[in-house]
């Protein structure tokens, strides 16, 4: 018979009931803004889940972005400018970005480390004067306006997208849901592991039999995939997408929500990292005074990174919290070796 | 063929992306690390040196020395304070470092947004007037901007090849570890060398002040092409960051003089297609 530890039970069942929570949280309250805030929130985790699982591998893309606005503008353009209906728009707003991933990855990847940073950055900006440019098929920098999904009737319930940001909310957490799980199984599996050797020491993985490119390039792919249904859903939550909605600085705040919510977990600490910053810039951009919102982000990323421990980001605090506070157990120093 | 106006342009251009990309990959070759807040300390400097110029009536070129100066001294807190602290010595040390300076990005470009407002700010005023060349003509701000450059260049020459401070950067960017058994204090070189791309970046800032705008957000764009010219050139090495940089300036104005917004496509589609013919940049080493 197993031994159960309520010390491991009792975080993950207080975990449990949090997500919970954030799950019904339609039935307490209604109100736009705080379900857009969520709904935000869950669209920038799944680029972030996306951003962590290319860091997996040990590249490091600057233009996450750019496949949230490759996803959005095709979902758009087939919506808006073909007369699509949205979900045929939405599953190829997932087929395009991954297709553009799997291309662009096989030609880049080749270079790596900061070479793939900066090749990566440079498609953001791409991406995004071609959208202001080709004003025929995007308008421009005045954007396309696009229309919520029709109502589905289901047994006589009706999901009406136009009515309420709920349908949206649980779309959400459908996307988010369906990410973490097809992430944290890849983590688990032995794709997950193959990831994790590359990064850790390509030379000796190459001369295991590891085709370096493949591997490299699955993970790029994979996260273009996810990240373009986020971009889709988001054009489509928002009623509009426009060049600069999704440039530069988005693929750079993916980049701070996944490292500041923690790189050791495919699924968690993106996204605590992308709720808690989130949460933190909206409220920040309540405050009068022009900058400082910029000023407190930065800080408090720098800050981040200073005190807590190396690796971990902030779902560690929770573990911690836990070890801490709660069970009141000794840390376990291990002998380091003097300089 | 573009008008002689569109040359000189590109050689301003060339001159701030050569000086950046300079600084960037003397960075880059003693800590191992690019700074990506370089940008900023770009912009800080224009700042620093608009307010000597107008608000203290410091002759400009003492103003472009202060501005050097207080900037330097400010990237080398940074890399004391910050840099030296996130940057472990492990496969995660550099994405640390990344993530910690792009966060410095948001943090300088705010604070300079509180303290100094987002209003456009010019500096038309120092070195005004134009030389006539008969078919064209040259304003003085950007005579200065050139000869700025060259001495910059020289003096960096000088320094890095004839002194002993010189031979201590080049030794320890080659063998980090042989440099510092043979007595040299790579510590505090690196803050030193910090020092140096900072003021540099700093001094740029302030020399391209009176030929453009001063805003908190002028940063960005020099420092993404100095960093496609540090590419192109190859990381790491300094002949190929100012090759680089003369590539790209002139590029980006001859190509958007016919194309205009799409010049950038076409500069980031040949990057790429450099990276693929020589993904070492056209002067770097193949090391690693």
């Amino acid at each position: 018979m197993r031994y159960i530890d309520y010390k491991t039970v009792l975080p993950r069942t207080v975990a449990g009931v949090l997500v919970f929570l954030i799950v019904i949280l339609p039935v307490f309250t209604t109100n736009v803004i705080t379900l857009s805030v969520f709904i935000s929130s869950g669209i920038w985790a799944i680029a972030a889940m996306g951003f962590t699982l290319i860091l997996r591998t040990g590249q490091f893309s600057l233009g996450q972005a750019a496949f949230m606005a490759i996803g959005g503008y095709t979902s758009a353009i087939f919506t808006v400018n073909i007369g699509w209906s949205f979900w045929p728009s939405f599953l190829l707003a997932g087929i395009v970005p991954g297709i553009i991933a799997l291309i662009i990855g096989s030609i880049v990847l080749r270079v790596g480390g900061t070479y793939f940073s900066i090749i990566t950055l440079a498609l953001s900006e791409v991406v995004r004067i071609i959208a202001q440019q080709w004003e025929s098929v995007t308008r421009g920098t005045r954007g396309l306006i696009t229309s919520p999904p029709n109502p589905i009737v289901i047994n006589g319930f009706e999901i009406n997208f136009y009515a309420s940001t709920v349908p949206y909310f649980y779309l959400m957490v459908l996307l988010v849901a369906i990410t973490a799980v097809v992430f944290w199984q890849i983590g688990r599996s032995r794709i997950g592991g193959t990831f994790y050797s590359i990064a850790a020491n390509p030379i000796l993985a190459e001369h295991q039999g590891i085709p370096l490119m493949k591997y490299r390039v699955i993970a790029f792919t994979v996260a273009g995939v996810f990240t373009g249904f986020a971009g889709s859903l988001y054009a489509h939550s928002l009623t509009v997408i426009t060049p600069y909605m999704l440039g530069l600085w988005q693929s750079i705040q993916i980049m701070i929500m996944s490292i500041v919510g923690g790189i050791g977990s495919l699924a968690g600490g993106p996204i605590i990292g992308s709720i808690v910053l989130y949460t933190f810039g909206i409220y920040l951009s309540r405050v009068e005074i022009y900058g400082i919102q910029q000023l407190l982000f930065g800080g408090v990323v720098v800050l981040v990174l200073l005190f807590l421990p190396k690796g971990t980001g902030l779902i560690d605090l929770w573990d911690r919290f836990w070890r801490k506070v709660i069970w009141r157990e000794e840390e376990y120093e291990p002998d380091t070796p003097d300089d | 063929m573009p008008p002689v106006g569109i040359w000189i342009d590109g050689l301003i251009q060339s001159c701030t992306y050569m000086t950046m990309a300079f600084g960037m990959v003397l960075v880059f070759s003693i800590l191992g690390i690019l700074n990506w807040a370089h940008g900023q300390f770009y912009m800080l400097g224009a700042f620093v040196f608009y307010y000597a110029v107008t608000a203290a009536g410091i002759p400009f070129p003492v103003s472009l020395l202060i501005s050097g100066v207080l900037v330097g001294g400010l990237g080398i807190l940074v890399e004391k304070f910050i840099i030296e602290r996130v940057n472990i010595p492990s496969a995660q040390g550099a994405l640390y470092v990344t993530v910690a300076t792009i966060a410095l990005i948001f943090f300088f470009e705010g604070a300079a947004s509180m303290i100094f407002g987002m209003q456009d700010k010019g500096l038309a005023m120092v070195l005004p007037g134009v030389l006539d060349l008969g078919s064209f003509s040259v304003s003085y701000q950007k005579i200065a901007v050139v000869i700025f450059t060259l001495v910059i260049m020289i003096t960096m020459y000088i320094v890095l090849n004839h002194t002993k401070v010189g031979l201590a950067i080049r030794a320890a960017a080659q063998e980090p570890d042989a440099a510092s058994l043979h007595g040299i204090n790579v510590e505090r070189l690196s803050l030193l060398v910090m020092g140096i791309g900072c003021a540099l970046a700093a001094m740029a800032g302030s020399i391209m002040a009176p030929v453009f705008i001063i805003n908190p957000f002028i940063g960005g764009i020099p420092m993404i092409m100095s960093l496609l010219a540090i590419v192109i050139g190859g990381l790491g090495s300094l002949t190929g960051a100012i090759v680089g940089g003369l590539i790209l300036g002139f590029l980006n104005s001859v190509v958007a003089y016919h194309l205009s917004y799409f010049s950038e496509v076409v500069l980031f589609v040949l990057v790429i297609i450099i990276l693929l013919v020589r993904p070492q940049g056209l002067f770097g080493a193949s090391r690693k």
